[in-house]
Protein backbone atom coordinates (compact mmCIF):
# COMPACT_ATOMS: atom_id res chain seq x y z
CA UNK A 1 0.00 0.00 0.00
CA UNK A 2 2.65 2.65 0.82
CA UNK A 3 6.43 1.93 0.06
CA UNK A 4 9.12 4.71 0.38
CA UNK A 5 12.57 3.71 -1.37
CA UNK A 6 15.78 5.16 -0.58
CA UNK A 7 14.18 8.38 0.61
CA UNK A 8 16.88 11.33 1.57
CA UNK A 9 15.23 14.42 2.74
CA UNK A 10 17.54 18.14 3.52
CA UNK A 11 16.78 21.07 5.29
CA UNK A 12 19.57 23.05 4.08
CA UNK A 13 22.47 21.63 5.67
CA UNK A 14 20.43 19.29 8.15
CA UNK A 15 19.97 15.84 6.73
CA UNK A 16 16.90 14.97 8.14
CA UNK A 17 15.80 11.85 6.50
CA UNK A 18 18.68 9.03 5.52
CA UNK A 19 18.17 6.70 3.26
CA UNK A 20 14.53 5.56 4.52
CA UNK A 21 13.25 2.04 3.78
CA UNK A 22 9.90 1.27 4.56
CA UNK A 23 6.64 -0.26 3.69
CA UNK A 24 3.38 -0.92 4.35
CA UNK A 25 1.14 -3.36 3.69
CA UNK A 26 -2.98 -2.91 3.11
CA UNK A 27 -4.83 -3.07 5.93
CA UNK A 28 -1.29 -3.10 8.47
CA UNK A 29 -0.81 -0.76 11.39
CA UNK A 30 2.07 0.99 12.14
CA UNK A 31 3.44 3.04 14.83
CA UNK A 32 6.55 4.88 14.41
CA UNK A 33 8.38 6.17 17.60
CA UNK A 34 11.58 8.05 18.71
CA UNK A 35 12.59 11.08 20.32
CA UNK A 36 12.44 14.30 19.06
CA UNK A 37 14.51 15.34 16.28
CA UNK A 38 14.67 11.67 14.58
CA UNK A 39 12.57 12.78 11.68
CA UNK A 40 9.19 10.83 12.27
CA UNK A 41 6.68 13.68 11.45
CA UNK A 42 9.24 14.58 8.40
CA UNK A 43 9.01 10.47 7.67
CA UNK A 44 5.01 10.34 7.77
CA UNK A 45 4.58 14.05 5.89
CA UNK A 46 6.92 12.16 3.14
CA UNK A 47 3.80 9.53 2.75
CA UNK A 48 1.46 12.20 1.28
CA UNK A 49 4.03 14.22 0.44
CA UNK A 50 3.41 17.27 2.45
CA UNK A 51 7.52 17.08 2.33
CA UNK A 52 8.87 16.38 -0.91
CA UNK A 53 11.73 14.08 -0.49
CA UNK A 54 15.28 15.56 -1.58
CA UNK A 55 15.55 11.95 -3.54
CA UNK A 56 13.93 8.61 -3.15
CA UNK A 57 10.51 7.13 -4.26
CA UNK A 58 7.13 7.18 -2.81
CA UNK A 59 5.07 4.74 -3.57
CA UNK A 60 1.25 4.68 -2.32
CA UNK A 61 -1.46 2.30 -3.90
CA UNK A 62 0.50 1.30 -6.93
CA UNK A 63 1.61 4.94 -7.90
CA UNK A 64 4.65 6.96 -7.69
CA UNK A 65 3.65 9.71 -6.27
CA UNK A 66 7.19 11.28 -6.87
CA UNK A 67 7.29 10.72 -10.24
CA UNK A 68 6.98 13.97 -12.69
CA UNK A 69 3.49 15.15 -13.18
CA UNK A 70 2.51 12.23 -10.87
CA UNK A 71 -1.71 12.90 -9.79
CA UNK A 72 -0.64 13.70 -6.26
CA UNK A 73 -3.89 15.47 -5.40
CA UNK A 74 -5.66 12.57 -6.78
CA UNK A 75 -3.79 10.06 -4.68
CA UNK A 76 -3.72 13.18 -1.50
CA UNK A 77 -7.80 12.57 -1.36
CA UNK A 78 -7.35 8.42 -0.93
CA UNK A 79 -5.20 9.20 2.12
CA UNK A 80 -6.41 10.70 5.51
CA UNK A 81 -4.31 12.99 8.02
CA UNK A 82 -4.52 14.23 11.12
CA UNK A 83 -2.26 17.03 12.91
CA UNK A 84 -1.08 17.17 16.22
CA UNK A 85 -2.62 21.01 15.96
CA UNK A 86 -5.83 19.72 14.59
CA UNK A 87 -5.82 22.12 11.47
CA UNK A 88 -9.71 22.07 11.29
CA UNK A 89 -11.14 25.31 9.59
CA UNK A 90 -12.29 27.62 11.49
CA UNK A 91 -14.66 29.95 9.52
CA UNK A 92 -16.89 27.07 8.99
CA UNK A 93 -18.98 24.50 11.15
CA UNK A 94 -18.05 21.27 12.36
CA UNK A 95 -19.81 19.86 9.46
CA UNK A 96 -18.42 22.14 7.03
CA UNK A 97 -15.70 20.84 8.00
CA UNK A 98 -16.10 17.31 7.14
CA UNK A 99 -17.99 18.30 3.95
CA UNK A 100 -15.66 20.93 2.02
CA UNK A 101 -13.48 18.38 0.64
CA UNK A 102 -15.67 16.04 -0.62
CA UNK A 103 -17.87 18.88 -2.35
CA UNK A 104 -14.91 20.59 -3.48
CA UNK A 105 -12.77 17.80 -4.56
CA UNK A 106 -14.44 14.48 -4.75
CA UNK A 107 -17.53 16.42 -6.65
CA UNK A 108 -20.04 14.42 -3.82
CA UNK A 109 -23.12 16.16 -3.37
CA UNK A 110 -23.26 17.95 -0.46
CA UNK A 111 -26.52 16.27 1.05
CA UNK A 112 -24.86 13.03 0.53
CA UNK A 113 -21.52 14.46 2.24
CA UNK A 114 -23.83 15.80 4.83
CA UNK A 115 -25.26 12.34 5.95
CA UNK A 116 -22.20 10.35 5.72
CA UNK A 117 -20.37 13.38 7.67
CA UNK A 118 -22.76 12.94 10.13
CA UNK A 119 -22.28 9.21 10.85
CA UNK A 120 -18.66 9.90 11.39
CA UNK A 121 -19.50 12.22 13.76
CA UNK A 122 -21.83 10.17 15.70
CA UNK A 123 -18.79 7.41 15.41
CA UNK A 124 -16.60 9.69 17.39
CA UNK A 125 -19.53 11.34 19.69
CA UNK A 126 -19.83 14.47 18.39
CA UNK A 127 -23.47 14.21 16.56
CA UNK A 128 -24.60 17.36 18.66
CA UNK A 129 -21.75 19.29 18.05
CA UNK A 130 -22.48 19.10 13.85
CA UNK A 131 -23.34 22.81 13.83
CA UNK A 132 -20.70 24.41 16.45
CA UNK A 133 -17.62 26.07 15.34
CA UNK A 134 -14.29 24.50 16.24
CA UNK A 135 -13.30 27.33 18.75
CA UNK A 136 -16.03 26.24 21.00
CA UNK A 137 -14.89 22.84 21.09
CA UNK A 138 -12.43 21.46 23.43
CA UNK A 139 -9.17 20.00 22.53
CA UNK A 140 -10.36 16.74 22.66
CA UNK A 141 -13.09 17.49 20.77
CA UNK A 142 -11.37 19.04 17.99
CA UNK A 143 -8.99 16.45 17.33
CA UNK A 144 -12.34 13.81 17.29
CA UNK A 145 -13.64 16.31 14.26
CA UNK A 146 -10.45 16.38 12.55
CA UNK A 147 -10.57 12.46 12.38
CA UNK A 148 -14.04 12.60 11.02
CA UNK A 149 -13.01 14.80 8.66
CA UNK A 150 -10.89 12.90 7.57
CA UNK A 151 -12.94 9.66 6.99
CA UNK A 152 -14.96 11.65 5.67
CA UNK A 153 -13.15 11.37 2.38
CA UNK A 154 -13.11 7.75 2.53
CA UNK A 155 -9.62 7.34 2.73
CA UNK A 156 -7.57 3.86 2.03
CA UNK A 157 -4.93 5.25 4.66
CA UNK A 158 -5.34 7.28 7.66
CA UNK A 159 -1.77 9.01 9.34
CA UNK A 160 -1.76 10.46 12.15
CA UNK A 161 0.97 12.39 13.31
CA UNK A 162 1.45 13.18 16.94
CA UNK A 163 -2.34 13.27 17.37
CA UNK A 164 -2.30 12.92 20.99
CA UNK A 165 0.40 15.10 22.09
CA UNK A 166 -1.18 18.98 21.76
CA UNK A 167 -3.82 17.85 24.31
CA UNK A 168 -4.72 17.87 28.04
CA UNK A 169 -4.20 14.78 29.33
CA UNK A 170 -7.85 14.13 30.62
CA UNK A 171 -8.32 14.43 26.59
CA UNK A 172 -5.79 12.18 25.23
CA UNK A 173 -7.74 9.35 26.38
CA UNK A 174 -11.26 10.15 23.90
CA UNK A 175 -9.10 10.83 21.39
CA UNK A 176 -7.41 7.24 21.60
CA UNK A 177 -10.29 5.04 22.09
CA UNK A 178 -11.54 6.47 18.21
CA UNK A 179 -8.26 5.56 17.06
CA UNK A 180 -8.67 1.98 18.47
CA UNK A 181 -11.94 1.97 17.31
CA UNK A 182 -11.13 2.65 13.84
CA UNK A 183 -8.10 0.52 13.71
CA UNK A 184 -10.69 -2.47 14.39
CA UNK A 185 -11.75 -1.65 10.99
CA UNK A 186 -9.17 -2.42 8.87
CA UNK A 187 -8.02 0.96 7.45
CA UNK A 188 -4.40 1.42 6.68
CA UNK A 189 -3.22 3.37 9.58
CA UNK A 190 0.41 5.45 9.90
CA UNK A 191 0.85 6.78 13.27
CA UNK A 192 3.52 9.00 15.04
CA UNK A 193 3.23 8.87 18.65
CA UNK A 194 4.20 8.98 22.27
CA UNK A 195 1.36 6.54 23.66
CA UNK A 196 2.82 3.30 24.51
CA UNK A 197 -0.15 2.08 25.78
CA UNK A 198 -1.52 2.57 21.69
CA UNK A 199 1.38 1.11 20.47
CA UNK A 200 0.87 -2.11 22.29
CA UNK A 201 -2.43 -2.15 21.46
CA UNK A 202 -3.24 -1.93 17.97
CA UNK A 203 0.24 -1.73 16.33
CA UNK A 204 1.08 -4.96 14.09
CA UNK A 205 4.49 -3.26 13.80
CA UNK A 206 6.44 -0.86 15.80
CA UNK A 207 9.01 1.54 14.24
CA UNK A 208 11.80 3.20 15.86
CA UNK A 209 13.66 6.10 14.68
CA UNK A 210 16.88 7.44 15.25
CA UNK A 211 18.66 10.60 13.86
CA UNK A 212 16.75 10.27 10.77
CA UNK A 213 16.99 6.57 10.78
CA UNK A 214 15.16 3.42 10.98
CA UNK A 215 16.93 1.89 13.85
CA UNK A 216 14.78 -1.60 14.94
CA UNK A 217 11.62 -2.92 13.37
CA UNK A 218 9.49 -5.02 15.34
CA UNK A 219 6.05 -6.75 16.52
CA UNK A 220 5.31 -4.68 19.50
CA UNK A 221 5.39 -7.42 22.28
CA UNK A 222 9.11 -7.61 20.73
CA UNK A 223 10.24 -4.63 20.70
CA UNK A 224 8.71 -3.64 24.07
CA UNK A 225 9.97 -6.34 25.87
CA UNK A 226 13.13 -7.45 24.00
CA UNK A 227 14.52 -3.92 22.42
CA UNK A 228 17.90 -5.26 20.44
CA UNK A 229 19.28 -1.57 19.82
CA UNK A 230 21.07 0.19 22.67
CA UNK A 231 18.83 3.81 21.62
CA UNK A 232 15.82 1.82 21.69
CA UNK A 233 16.90 -0.03 25.30
CA UNK A 234 17.95 3.78 26.53
CA UNK A 235 14.34 5.79 25.05
CA UNK A 236 11.75 2.86 25.98
CA UNK A 237 13.74 3.18 29.75
CA UNK A 238 13.19 6.99 29.64
CA UNK A 239 9.88 6.22 28.58
CA UNK A 240 8.89 3.78 31.38
CA UNK A 241 10.17 5.18 34.94
CA UNK B 1 -26.85 85.46 8.15
CA UNK B 2 -27.21 81.89 9.05
CA UNK B 3 -30.74 81.69 7.46
CA UNK B 4 -28.82 83.11 4.39
CA UNK B 5 -26.38 80.14 4.43
CA UNK B 6 -29.01 77.67 4.49
CA UNK B 7 -30.81 78.42 1.81
CA UNK B 8 -32.65 75.63 -0.07
CA UNK B 9 -30.16 76.43 -3.23
CA UNK B 10 -26.89 76.54 -0.90
CA UNK B 11 -28.04 73.02 0.32
CA UNK B 12 -28.63 71.56 -2.90
CA UNK B 13 -25.35 72.74 -4.25
CA UNK B 14 -23.13 70.94 -1.23
CA UNK B 15 -24.93 67.83 -1.54
CA UNK B 16 -24.05 67.81 -5.45
CA UNK B 17 -20.30 67.95 -3.79
CA UNK B 18 -21.51 65.38 -1.78
CA UNK B 19 -22.74 63.28 -4.52
CA UNK B 20 -19.36 63.41 -6.25
CA UNK B 21 -17.25 62.67 -3.00
CA UNK B 22 -19.74 59.52 -2.62
CA UNK B 23 -19.04 58.69 -6.41
CA UNK B 24 -15.35 58.92 -6.30
CA UNK B 25 -15.01 57.13 -2.93
CA UNK B 26 -17.18 54.33 -3.30
CA UNK B 27 -16.16 53.99 -7.06
CA UNK B 28 -12.28 53.92 -5.56
CA UNK B 29 -13.06 51.53 -2.72
CA UNK B 30 -14.87 48.96 -5.36
CA UNK B 31 -12.34 49.04 -8.05
CA UNK B 32 -9.38 49.01 -5.43
CA UNK B 33 -10.77 45.82 -3.53
CA UNK B 34 -10.88 43.92 -6.54
CA UNK B 35 -7.45 45.06 -7.86
CA UNK B 36 -5.83 45.14 -4.52
CA UNK B 37 -6.82 41.45 -3.96
CA UNK B 38 -5.56 40.51 -6.57
CA UNK B 39 -1.99 42.29 -5.88
CA UNK B 40 -1.66 40.81 -2.55
CA UNK B 41 -2.32 37.56 -3.97
CA UNK B 42 0.23 38.02 -6.43
CA UNK B 43 2.34 39.58 -3.74
CA UNK B 44 2.14 36.54 -1.88
CA UNK B 45 2.42 34.16 -4.19
CA UNK B 46 4.97 31.48 -4.38
CA UNK B 47 5.77 32.64 -7.94
CA UNK B 48 9.01 35.19 -7.36
CA UNK B 49 8.46 37.23 -10.80
CA UNK B 50 5.00 37.59 -9.96
CA UNK B 51 5.48 38.75 -6.25
CA UNK B 52 8.16 40.97 -7.33
CA UNK B 53 6.19 42.38 -10.19
CA UNK B 54 3.69 42.96 -7.50
CA UNK B 55 5.64 44.23 -4.92
CA UNK B 56 7.23 47.08 -7.42
CA UNK B 57 3.66 48.20 -8.12
CA UNK B 58 3.10 48.61 -4.36
CA UNK B 59 6.52 50.17 -3.14
CA UNK B 60 6.15 52.91 -6.27
CA UNK B 61 2.73 54.09 -5.43
CA UNK B 62 3.12 53.42 -1.57
CA UNK B 63 6.07 55.78 -1.29
CA UNK B 64 4.28 58.89 -3.69
CA UNK B 65 2.01 61.38 -2.67
CA UNK B 66 -1.69 60.88 -3.67
CA UNK B 67 -1.63 63.94 -4.72
CA UNK B 68 1.00 63.89 -7.43
CA UNK B 69 -1.72 60.82 -8.60
CA UNK B 70 -4.45 62.76 -8.71
CA UNK B 71 -2.68 65.95 -10.56
CA UNK B 72 -1.10 64.13 -12.92
CA UNK B 73 -3.97 61.43 -14.65
CA UNK B 74 -6.12 64.86 -14.06
CA UNK B 75 -3.48 66.69 -16.75
CA UNK B 76 -2.05 64.14 -18.67
CA UNK B 77 -4.59 62.39 -19.86
CA UNK B 78 -7.85 63.53 -21.30
CA UNK B 79 -10.43 61.33 -18.36
CA UNK B 80 -13.25 64.06 -17.01
CA UNK B 81 -12.84 65.58 -13.71
CA UNK B 82 -14.54 62.95 -11.87
CA UNK B 83 -13.51 59.34 -13.41
CA UNK B 84 -9.55 61.05 -13.36
CA UNK B 85 -10.31 60.99 -9.82
CA UNK B 86 -11.29 57.69 -9.79
CA UNK B 87 -8.89 56.73 -11.24
CA UNK B 88 -5.78 58.57 -9.45
CA UNK B 89 -7.15 57.22 -6.15
CA UNK B 90 -7.24 53.41 -7.30
CA UNK B 91 -3.67 53.38 -8.45
CA UNK B 92 -2.98 54.62 -5.06
CA UNK B 93 -5.27 52.71 -3.17
CA UNK B 94 -4.92 49.43 -4.26
CA UNK B 95 -1.47 49.23 -3.24
CA UNK B 96 -2.27 50.40 0.46
CA UNK B 97 -5.22 47.32 -0.10
CA UNK B 98 -2.59 45.16 -1.62
CA UNK B 99 -0.39 45.52 1.03
CA UNK B 100 -3.08 45.00 3.65
CA UNK B 101 -4.47 41.75 2.22
CA UNK B 102 -0.61 40.24 2.28
CA UNK B 103 -0.54 40.84 5.53
CA UNK B 104 -3.94 38.84 5.82
CA UNK B 105 -2.81 35.98 4.05
CA UNK B 106 0.48 36.24 6.02
CA UNK B 107 -1.53 35.82 9.16
CA UNK B 108 -3.19 32.16 8.11
CA UNK B 109 -1.21 29.86 9.20
CA UNK B 110 0.87 27.33 7.34
CA UNK B 111 -1.77 24.77 9.10
CA UNK B 112 -4.42 25.45 7.05
CA UNK B 113 -2.50 25.17 4.11
CA UNK B 114 -1.24 21.79 4.51
CA UNK B 115 -4.70 20.27 6.08
CA UNK B 116 -5.97 21.20 2.47
CA UNK B 117 -3.31 19.73 0.72
CA UNK B 118 -3.47 16.44 2.70
CA UNK B 119 -7.66 16.62 1.43
CA UNK B 120 -6.48 17.06 -1.97
CA UNK B 121 -7.57 20.47 -2.70
CA UNK B 122 -4.95 22.52 -5.28
CA UNK B 123 -3.51 26.17 -4.23
CA UNK B 124 -6.53 28.34 -5.75
CA UNK B 125 -9.10 26.04 -3.92
CA UNK B 126 -7.36 26.31 -0.97
CA UNK B 127 -7.08 29.74 -1.43
CA UNK B 128 -10.97 30.77 -2.27
CA UNK B 129 -12.32 28.54 0.32
CA UNK B 130 -9.35 28.18 3.45
CA UNK B 131 -7.44 31.26 3.03
CA UNK B 132 -8.66 33.95 1.76
CA UNK B 133 -12.34 34.10 3.80
CA UNK B 134 -10.20 33.96 7.21
CA UNK B 135 -7.84 36.20 5.92
CA UNK B 136 -10.76 38.64 4.89
CA UNK B 137 -11.99 38.58 8.58
CA UNK B 138 -8.83 39.25 10.18
CA UNK B 139 -8.20 42.07 8.29
CA UNK B 140 -12.09 43.54 8.25
CA UNK B 141 -10.55 46.09 10.56
CA UNK B 142 -7.46 47.79 8.51
CA UNK B 143 -9.55 47.82 5.80
CA UNK B 144 -12.16 49.45 6.96
CA UNK B 145 -10.12 52.47 8.22
CA UNK B 146 -8.37 52.46 5.23
CA UNK B 147 -11.82 53.12 3.13
CA UNK B 148 -12.77 55.80 5.49
CA UNK B 149 -9.58 57.33 4.37
CA UNK B 150 -10.70 56.85 1.02
CA UNK B 151 -13.76 59.17 1.67
CA UNK B 152 -11.65 62.20 3.35
CA UNK B 153 -9.17 62.36 0.59
CA UNK B 154 -11.59 62.45 -2.28
CA UNK B 155 -11.07 66.25 -0.69
CA UNK B 156 -7.70 66.38 -2.60
CA UNK B 157 -9.35 66.29 -5.85
CA UNK B 158 -10.51 69.87 -5.50
CA UNK B 159 -7.04 70.48 -6.44
CA UNK B 160 -7.55 69.77 -9.72
CA UNK B 161 -10.90 72.20 -9.97
CA UNK B 162 -13.09 68.90 -9.44
CA UNK B 163 -16.20 70.51 -7.46
CA UNK B 164 -16.90 67.86 -4.39
CA UNK B 165 -17.73 68.53 -1.62
CA UNK B 166 -15.22 70.71 0.15
CA UNK B 167 -14.34 72.13 -3.13
CA UNK B 168 -18.07 73.59 -3.16
CA UNK B 169 -18.12 74.66 0.79
CA UNK B 170 -15.00 76.50 -0.46
CA UNK B 171 -16.86 78.25 -3.11
CA UNK B 172 -20.05 78.94 -0.78
CA UNK B 173 -17.57 81.04 1.54
CA UNK B 174 -16.46 83.02 -1.68
CA UNK B 175 -20.48 84.11 -1.36
CA UNK B 176 -20.86 84.16 2.17
CA UNK B 177 -17.37 84.81 3.61
CA UNK B 178 -18.00 86.22 7.32
CA UNK B 179 -16.71 84.45 10.10
CA UNK B 180 -19.58 82.97 11.08
CA UNK B 181 -20.63 81.92 7.93
CA UNK B 182 -17.17 80.48 7.13
CA UNK B 183 -16.92 78.85 10.71
CA UNK B 184 -20.30 77.26 9.97
CA UNK B 185 -19.73 76.02 6.64
CA UNK B 186 -16.65 74.28 7.82
CA UNK B 187 -18.62 72.29 10.60
CA UNK B 188 -21.32 71.67 8.27
CA UNK B 189 -19.07 69.92 6.07
CA UNK B 190 -16.64 68.47 8.83
CA UNK B 191 -20.34 66.52 9.75
CA UNK B 192 -21.29 65.67 6.37
CA UNK B 193 -17.80 63.70 6.08
CA UNK B 194 -18.49 62.08 9.88
CA UNK B 195 -21.54 61.32 9.04
CA UNK B 196 -20.74 58.00 6.18
CA UNK B 197 -17.41 57.45 8.26
CA UNK B 198 -18.67 57.22 11.87
CA UNK B 199 -21.37 54.16 9.89
CA UNK B 200 -18.56 52.64 8.15
CA UNK B 201 -16.34 52.22 11.41
CA UNK B 202 -19.76 50.80 13.36
CA UNK B 203 -20.42 48.67 10.68
CA UNK B 204 -16.66 47.48 10.86
CA UNK B 205 -17.53 46.76 14.62
CA UNK B 206 -20.72 45.06 14.17
CA UNK B 207 -19.31 42.41 11.37
CA UNK B 208 -16.57 41.32 14.31
CA UNK B 209 -18.42 41.12 16.86
CA UNK B 210 -20.60 38.78 14.83
CA UNK B 211 -17.91 36.88 13.59
CA UNK B 212 -16.92 36.47 17.60
CA UNK B 213 -20.56 35.48 17.97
Amino acid sequence: MIALKGIDKHFGHHHVLKNIHFHVKSGEKVVIIGPSGSGKSTLIRCINLLEKPSSGEVHVDGIEITAHKAPVTKVRQSIGMVFQQFNLYPHKTVLENLTLAPVLVKGVRKEEAEETGMKYLERVGLKDKAHAYPAHLSGGQQQRVAIARALNMHPKIMLFDEPTSALDPEMIQEVLDVMVDLAHDGITMVVVTHEMGFAKQVADRVIFMDEGKIIEEAKPEDFFNHPKNERARLFLSKIFR
Amino acid sequence: MIKDLFKAENLMFLMQGLAVTLTIAVATILLSIMIGTILGIARHSRNKALSRMSGVYIESVRNVPMLLFILAVRFMTPLNAVVSGIVAMTIFTSAVIAEIVRAGLNSIGQGQWEAAKSQGLNHVTTLVHIVLPQALRNITPALVSQFITVVKDTSFVWAVGTEELTGRAIILMGKHNNPVQVFTLFGLVAAIYFIPNYVLSHMAHWRQRKILH
